[in-house]
């Protein structure tokens, strides 16, 4: 029983390498029959810990606890893994027929789910590091796989990008070595508190914290997640904006967990740092034409939304932070999937071009609009839950609400735009054969729709807090929401839709990689700058 | 050697990074800046007069193994990221015709 974490991580890697081995036919049923394993396993050891957490914690191979491989599961990593086996379950399922013939992709899409499920239990901070690293190094074959000039370049930007925030991470494992003398991260949340001279320490954080910026897509370092993201394959878009950039959050709350004894007051910090990635990714999505680069950006403002809520000290808009992963996981998942197919049946990436979408894919528009009525917030949706936990914490008058109202606004209007695509007459045919991937879409628009209303058994099984405050029926809300959607058409009407200069200069606005580079230095002097000065 | 020397070499990677245009550069400079973590590590783990981390007498100084058994992942994976980097710059040759950064882009938008 105890030994199930290590089991989830190997079930996909061993999958993997057999699928790759075996070259068979049928060899995808055998990703099925892993997932299904490893689904069940993971429920049964969740029963079987559930409000024992601390007893999950093993040492592989009898070594001193204080510097052998460790793994360790909480609530919050549980719902994690659950994340995890539910969006692969998804991707396996839109890309079945893809997958039946592609060996390497399915090869390489079950060998990061081992990786990522490692990064989720992890406990000592070097395989941190290295599974850290192997979700880089996959993740970058898995955006070059369609092997044309333009997802090698994003490849290559992404690879080297991110592989210098990691080693800065490292750099910041090193510096915990020197104080502590251990790696394990249970050990060092007890002795925390024990430490005088904090200058190391603070410069470790600020290292850490740094690197897991770069893999968040925080907002002066966020450059390499619209191109990646961008030209991947649509299935590995939902699961890269959907997950694996959570990979960096999970981290970062990980991590202050961690640092909670020290006392480093980051708060403000990153909430504006937050506030930053969401305006700009708002920004720059509204003046985009090409559809999967708007998702993308709005990966970015979402992400910006979620550090909003994770840089609080407030446990309440923590977890509506926490929360908010969960949700746009589903509903980005759900977007970048419907994109993928009226991509494929148009032929087009440009938003302009694409009309008559629910004339011709009635069933791909309604998932579609489900997608959308959760991003911008709905009620009745998920979206709106946590972004209204969120909301409620800042006070109606602050700067803090007007910041997260703004940039709900700006979402509204980039889905005002993006909605032209349902009207107009019927242009191309489309023949009714996608039973996969209608499933994996119509799975995650109902998990929309039941996280966006019965979400109280979920937040008190993993946060223990549940958060019944949120009137959903409330008839206000949709008021609210009327509003923001009317302030959104127009803005679109009059600015957005006349394609001033401005617009114009923000979309062919490219960041080469030596300004990415020359920002994320600066970021790090900014960091060191704030932690002096505090 | 001098940590601060060390952490030397880790700025003059990202001096690197942040200024050449050459895509091979670039990857060279990471290579660089995880040089000097792997430096920065060994160095913090070492100490005056330790021995080689084997035990074969309880009585001779060694120094702490555990710096150097990381680093050598670290640079198993380094040697990995080297090799796809430098494999996706040959890709990137056959598709663009060139290495620079700012080329590449530039022969992208004559071509959208």
């Amino acid at each position: 029983m105890i030994n199930i974490p290590i089991i989830l991580i190997f079930i996909p890697v061993v999958t993997s390498i057999l699928i790759y081995l075996f070259k068979w036919r049928h060899m995808n049923l055998i990703a099925f029959a892993a997932q299904l394993v490893m689904t069940v396993l993971a429920i049964h050891y969740y029963l079987y810990y559930r409000g024992a957490f601390e007893l999950t914690h093993i040492v592989l191979g009898g070594w001193d606890a204080r510097i052998g491989i460790s793994l360790v599961n909480d609530e919050l990593s549980m719902s994690f893994i659950f994340l995890t086996l539910f969006t692969w379950w998804m991707v396996i399922i839109y890309t079945y027929a893809f997958g039946k013939t592609k060996h390497t992709f399915l090869f390489f899409l079950f060998f990061l789910q081992g990786v990522f499920l490692g990064l989720l239990q992890s406990n000592d901070l070097f395989n941190l590091f290295v599974f850290f690293e192997l979700t880089t190094i996959i993740v970058t074959i898995l955006i070059a796989y369609k092997k044309v000039g333009e997802s090698y370049r994003a490849a290559i930007y992404y690879l080297l990008l991110n592989t210098s925030g990691v080693l800065i991470f490292l750099l910041g494992i090193i510096l915990i070595y020197f104080n502590f003398g251990t790696i394990n991260m249970v050990e060092i949340t007890q002795l925390m508190h024990t430490v005088e001279d904090t200058t190391l320490l603070r410069l470790s954080y600020l290292f850490m914290m740094g690197g897991i910026s770069v893999k968040a897509a925080l907002f002066p370092v966020f450059t390499w997640l619209p191109r990646a993201h961008g030209v991947a394959q649509s299935a590995i878009s939902a699961l890269l904006s959907g997950l694996i950039v959570k990979g960096g959050l999970y981290l970062f709350f990980r991590l202050n967990f961690l640092y909670e004894g020290a006392g480093f007051a980051y708060s403000d910090f990153f909430f504006y740092v937050g506030a930053l990635t969401a305006i700009v990714g708002v920004m720059f999505a509204l003046s985009q034409k090409d559809m999967k680069q708007i998702l993308a950006y709005h990966t970015v403002s979402q992400v910006g939304i979620i550090m909003m809520g994770l840089s609080s000290v407030d446990e309440e808009v923590f977890f509506g932070g926490v929360m908010h992963t969960f949700n746009h996981a589903f509903f980005k998942s759900l977007l970048f999937l419907g994109a993928g197919m009226i991509i494929k049946v148009y032929r087009t990436r440009k938003v302009g071009d694409i009309r008559g979408v629910a004339r011709t894919m009635p069933l791909v528009s309604i998932f579609m609009i489900v997608g959308m009525l959760s991003i911008t917030g709905a009620p009745l949706f998920n979206g709106f839950i946590s972004k209204s936990i969120i909301m409620y914490g800042f006070a109606e008058t602050s700067v803090r609400y007007w910041i997260l109202f703004a940039v709900n606004i700006g979402t509204a209007t980039s889905f005002v735009k993006m909605a032209q695509i349902f009207f107009g007459p019927k242009t191309v045919s489309y023949p009714m054969r996608h039973l996969a991937q209608n499933t994996a879409m119509m799975m995650l628009a109902l998990g929309c729709i039941i996280l966006g209303n019965f979400y109280i058994p979920f937040t008190t099984g993993f946060f223990g807090i549940p958060f019944d405050t949120v009137g959903e029926f409330h008839i206000g809300h949709f008021f609210d929401y009327a509003v923001t959607v009317g302030i959104a058409y127009m803005i679109f009407r009059f600015i957005v839709a006349k394609d001033y200069r401005p617009i114009r200069l923000i979309r062919e606005y490219q960041v080469s990689f030596e300004t990415a580079n020359y920002v994320f230095i600066v970021y790090l002097v900014a960091l060191t700058t704030y932690f002096i000065l505090i | 050697m001098n940590p601060i020397l060390t952490f030397l070499v880790v700025l003059i990677g990202f001096y690197g990074l942040s200024t050449s245009t050459n895509i091979i550069k670039s990857v060279f400079s990471v290579t660089i800046i995880e040089s000097g973590v792997i430096l920065l590590f060994l160095n913090l783990g070492n100490f005056e007069p330790g021995s080689i981390p084997i035990i074969n007498d309880e009585t001779v100084m060694i120094v702490d193994p555990l710096p150097q058994a990381l680093m050598i992942t670290t640079i198993v994976i380094g040697s990995t990221v080297t090799a796809m980097a430098l494999m996706l710059c040959i890709k990137v040759f056959h598709q663009y015709g060139t290495v620079e950064w700012k080329e590449i882009l530039r022969r992208e938008d004559i071509k959208s």
